[in-house]
C-alpha cells in the first residue's frame, strides 16, 4: 500500500503540486486514519493534506480520479480496499476480447490467464511488472514502446512466444488452434499494455512537456515568440513578477522596524524618577520607492512591444506604487487602461490607439520634463524600455541628464544588442552615460535578471 | 502533555452530524478535515471568500467539543506583545513604589553596593513572574487545562514577522518567553487559521497546516443551510431565494453575496412576511444581499430574468 501511495505522490508532483517528504509522511498518516473504505473521504483526506491552495485542491482531485481508476483490461472501477489484491470476479464479455479457449493444459501462467480471460489477474500482473520496471519514472512519449516491451517481458512474453512456437510446431490441429489463440491473445495483451503505459505517461509526465516549453520560451528572443504562446508567456512573466515582488515586500518590511527614541522616552519618564517604563519609539520609517515605467510602442520595437507591455502590466499587478507610460512621441499614462481591462485587451487597446509610428525620444523626454519631473525624487526609479531609435530627430539628452541627477536610478532596457547601439539612428550612446544601468534585454531571462536588480535597488536602504 | 480529548470524534460522519446538530451544515470535505486535524493534532488553514462560514466553523467546533474558543484577530502590525504576552509594567512600577520601604529594610545593613545588588538579585525574579504577566490569546490557548479551540483569524493580514513567529507555536505548541523559559501547551489546542487570500502566505506556514478551501455552497447545500438557519422560511420561498442567489453569483460583481448574506436576506424576507419573490420586493431588499452601489446597479437589468428563473425552479 505504501508503494501505491508513493506512486500517487509522484503523480501529484508531476502535476505541479510541491510535496515535501514531511508532507508525504503526514498525508500517509491522514490516510491511515481515515482508511480506504470510503472513496470520497479518502479523496478529501488527500485534498486537505496535499494541496496548499484552491487550485492545487482541484489538481489533487483530478490526479486522484485518474490514478485510482482501474480500467485496465476493460475493468470498471473497483473498490479501493481491493486495490493491489487479486480480484477474481469475472467481467461481462467485451466484443474486442479474445475468445476464451477451453482445454489448455500447459503450465505457463500467462498463457493460462490469457486463455481463461482472467482480467483481474492480468491487471494485477501487469501492475506488478510495471512497478518492477519502474514505470512511474516515465517522462516522455518516446519512452512508451520501451516501457511496454519491458512490461511484457516481465510478464513472461518470451515464454509465451516459445509456447506459441511449440504449439504451432507439428500438424496436430489442436496445437495449431492453440497457437492461433495464443497469438491473438498476445496481440490483445500488447495493446492493453500499450494503453496502460500511455495512460501512465499522461499522469507521470504531465508537466514535462510544458516545463520544456516554458524553458524554451524563457530563453527565446522576445521578437521570435509567436502569438499563440502569449498566454504561456503571460503566466511566466506573472510568476516571475510575483516571486520578485514577494522578496521586495519582505525587504520593505524589514526596514520598517522602529528604534527606541531615547530623547522622547527620557523626557516623558522624568516624572517617574527616570524609570523607563513609558517607552517611545521612533516613527517607523516607511520606504515608499516609486517606479516610473516608460515603454516605447513605436514601429521599430513592434515585435517586442507586446511583451514589454505584458511585463509592465504584470509589474502593475504586483507592485502598488508604479506609474506606467507608453510613448512614440508624446508620453501617455496607461495606468487607467491597465486597471480597467484584462491583460490581452489592455495591450490591444494600447497598441491600437498609441502603437506604431516613428518614435521621437526628444519629445518624449520633454513631455517627461513637463509632466513628471517635479514628482521624480531620490526615491524614484525610472525604467525605460525602448530601442532609442530616434529617426534622426533631436535626442534631448540634457533631459536625460537632469533625470539622472534627480532620480534614484535610471534603467534602460534595450531590445537591441549592445553593438547596434551606435549604428543608424540609434541615440543610445548619447543616453547611456545618463543611465545607472543600460542593458540589452530581449529574452525573458534577461528581463528577470533586470527586474531582480531593479527591485534590489528599489528596496535598498536609503 | 495531555492530548486533546481523543475520543470525542469517532468518525467523519460523526463530526458531520454533530456539526449539523449545532446548526452548521457542512460538506464532507470540511468534516474530513476537522477529523484529521483533531486526531493528528494539525492546524487547519481555512481559506475561502468572506462570509462562507470559516470563522463559524471554528466557533461551532469549540461548541461541540465543549471547550472554550480563544480568538486572535490578526492585523498589520500585530506583534508578540499583543498576541502572546506582555509584562504589566504599571503593576511592576506600582509594586516597587509600594514595596519601597520593604526594599529599604532588605538593603539595610548592606555595607557596599555589591552586597546591595546581590540582595536585590535574590528577589528580582519576583517582578518577572506570572503574576506580572498579561496573558494574550496565544498564551491563554496554551494554558487552558481543558484544551481549547484557537482561532487565528485573517492571518493573511498579519506581517511576515508574525507569521514566522507562529511557526513555533503551530509546530511544537510551545513558545519561548525569555524571562520564564519555554512554555509548552498543557493540552494541545485545536487550531484554525483563516485567510482571505489578501496576500500569499509563506510555504513554511502552509506546510504545517491542513488546507481547507471553503467555496460558495452549491444549490443543495445552501438550501439545507437556509432551512436550518431560517426555519420560518417557507419551502417555496427558500427554493426561490437559493436559485436567485446562485444566479447572482454568476454575475461579475465587486462583492459576490456569500452564505451569510443569503441568510440575512432570507431573514429580512421573513420579517417582511413575503411568500414569493417579486420585482418590487427584490429591488427594495437588494441592499441586504449586495453591498456596493455599483453591484446593485449592475444587478438591476437582470432582476426580472433571475426572478422568473427562480419561480420556474421552485415550481419544477
Amino acid at each position: 500500500m505504501q508503494q501505491t501511495l508513493e506512486d500517487f505522490y509522484k503523480v501529484v508532483r508531476a502535476a505541479g503540486v510541491k510535496i515535501s517528504p514531511v508532507d508525504s509522511i503526514e498525508t500517509s498518516r491522514s490516510v491511515q486514519l481515515v482508511g480506504f473504505r470510503d472513496r470520497q473521504i479518502l479523496k478529501n483526506a488527500f485534498q486537505v493534506s496535499l494541496a496548499k491552495s484552491e487550485t492545487e485542491q482541484d489538481v489533487v482531485a483530478e490526479c486522484f480520479e485518474q490514478f485510482f481508476k482501474f480500467d485496465a483490461f476493460g475493468m470498471g472501477q473497483v473498490p479501493i480496499e481491493q486495490m493491489g489484491h487479486e480480484q477474481r470476479q469475472s467481467e461481462s464479455a467485451n466484443t474486442d476480447d479474445p475468445i476464451p479457449m477451453e482445454g489448455y493444459d500447459g503450465d505457463l501462467p500467462l498463457a493460462k490467464m490469457l486463455l481463461d480471460r482472467d482480467k483481474a489477474s492480468l491487471a494485477t500482473e501487469m501492475k506488478k511488472a510495471a512497478r518492477e520496471v519502474g514505470l512511474s519514472d516515465i517522462w516522455f512519449f518516446t519512452q512508451k514502446s520501451l516501457y511496454s516491451q519491458q512490461i511484457m517481458q516481465k510478464m513472461g512474453l518470451r515464454d509465451l512466444q516459445n509456447e506459441i512456437a511449440r504449439a504451432g510446431d507439428g500438424d496436430c490441429p489442436g496445437g495449431v488452434a492453440l497457437a492461433n489463440a495464443l497469438r491473438e491473445a498476445k496481440d490483445y495483451l500488447a495493446e492493453e499494455v500499450r494503453d496502460f503505459v500511455e495512460q501512465q505517461l499522461s499522469m507521470y509526465g504531465k508537466n514535462t512537456a510544458r516545463n520544456l516549453r516554458e524553458e524554451h520560451l524563457s530563453a527565446a528572443k522576445l521578437s521570435n515568440i509567436e502569438q499563440r504562446d502569449f498566454h504561456i508567456m503571460h503566466d511566466l512573466v506573472r510568476k516571475m513578477a510575483r516571486r520578485l515582488s514577494t522578496q521586495y515586500s519582505k525587504k520593505k518590511k524589514r526596514e520598517n522596524r522602529g528604534q527606541l527614541d531615547f530623547r522622547k522616552t527620557l523626557r516623558s519618564n522624568a516624572a517617574y524618577d527616570g524609570l523607563l517604563f513609558e517607552t517611545h519609539w521612533k516613527t517607523k520609517f516607511i520606504d515608499k520607492p516609486r517606479l516610473l515605467v516608460m515603454c516605447d510602442v513605436s514601429g521599430s520595437v513592434q515585435a517586442y512591444a507586446r511583451f514589454l507591455l505584458l511585463f509592465v502590466y504584470s509589474l502593475n499587478d504586483v507592485l502598488n506604487r508604479i506609474d506606467s507610460y507608453v510613448f512614440t512621441g508624446n508620453l501617455i499614462p496607461v495606468n487607467d487602461i491597465f486597471e480597467r481591462y484584462p491583460v490581452e485587451q489592455a495591450i490591444d487597446v494600447i497598441m491600437d490607439n498609441y502603437g506604431m509610428g516613428g518614435s521621437d525620444y526628444g519629445t518624449t523626454l520633454l513631455d517627461l520634463e513637463d509632466q513628471c519631473m517635479d514628482d521624480i525624487d531620490n526615491k524614484t526609479t525610472v525604467l525605460i524600455l525602448g530601442d532609442a531609435r530616434n529617426n534622426f530627430l533631436e535626442p534631448r539628452s540634457e533631459v536625460m541628464q537632469l533625470l539622472y541627477q534627480r532620480a534614484k536610478r535610471v534603467i534602460w532596457l534595450n531590445p537591441e544588442p549592445e553593438n547596434f547601439w551606435k549604428t543608424g539612428d540609434s541615440v543610445m550612446y548619447k543616453y547611456r552615460p545618463y543611465c545607472h544601468l543600460a542593458s540589452c534585454c530581449n529574452t525573458l531571462v534577461h528581463l528577470e535578471r533586470m527586474l531582480d536588480d531593479l527591485l534590489k535597488s528599489a528596496t535598498a536602504t536609503i | 502533555m495531555k492530548t486533546l480529548y481523543r475520543d470525542k470524534f469517532q468518525s467523519v460522519n460523526d463530526i458531520k452530524s454533530r456539526l449539523e446538530s449545532a446548526d452548521y451544515i457542512c460538506s464532507e470535505q470540511i468534516a474530513t478535515c476537522v477529523y484529521i486535524a483533531h486526531h493528528l493534532q494539525k492546524p487547519v488553514m481555512v481559506e475561502g471568500p468572506a462570509g462562507v462560514g470559516k470563522t463559524e466553523l471554528a466557533k461551532t467546533t469549540a461548541r461541540i467539543l465543549d471547550v472554550p474558543l480563544v480568538r486572535l484577530q490578526c492585523y498589520e502590525g500585530l506583534d508578540e506583545a499583543k498576541a502572546l504576552y506582555e509584562w504589566k509594567y504599571a503593576k511592576q512600577l506600582l509594586y516597587t513604589q509600594l514595596l519601597k520601604d520593604k526594599l529599604g529594610e532588605l538593603l539595610d545593613g548592606a555595607t557596599d553596593l555589591r552586597q546591595s545588588m546581590d540582595r536585590i538579585h535574590d528577589h528580582e525574579d519576583l517582578f518577572f513572574s506570572e503574576s506580572f504577566l498579561e496573558p494574550r490569546p496565544l498564551y491563554q490557548a496554551l494554558h487552558h487545562d481543558t484544551g481549547c479551540v484557537l482561532l487565528i483569524d485573517e492571518v493573511d493580514k498579519s506581517d511576515h514577522e508574525f507569521e514566522a513567529f507562529l511557526l513555533e507555536v503551530l509546530s511544537d505548541f510551545q513558545v519561548s518567553i525569555p524571562e520564564l523559559g519555554t512554555i509548552a501547551a498543557r493540552v494541545k489546542p485545536l487550531v484554525f487559521l483563516t485567510s482571505n487570500n489578501s496576500r500569499e502566505l509563506s510555504d513554511a506556514l502552509k506546510r504545517r497546516c491542513l488546507h481547507l478551501y471553503v467555496p460558495y455552497p452549491d444549490e443543495k447545500l445552501e438550501s439545507r443551510i437556509l432551512a436550518t438557519r431560517v426555519p420560518e422560511l417557507s419551502e417555496q420561498l427558500r427554493k426561490e431565494i437559493v436559485s436567485f442567489v446562485q444566479s447572482v453569483r454568476e454575475l461579475d460583481l465587486k462583492k459576490v453575496p456569500s452564505i451569510s448574506e443569503t441568510i440575512d436576506w432570507a431573514k429580512t424576507l421573513v420579517l417582511l412576511h413575503s411568500e414569493a419573490l417579486d420585482a418590487a420586493l427584490v429591488r427594495q431588499t437588494l441592499n441586504v444581499l449586495l453591498k456596493f452601489e455599483t453591484d446593485i446597479e449592475a444587478m438591476r437589468e437582470h432582476t426580472m430574468t433571475f426572478i422568473n428563473k427562480a419561480h420556474k425552479r421552485s415550481a419544477g
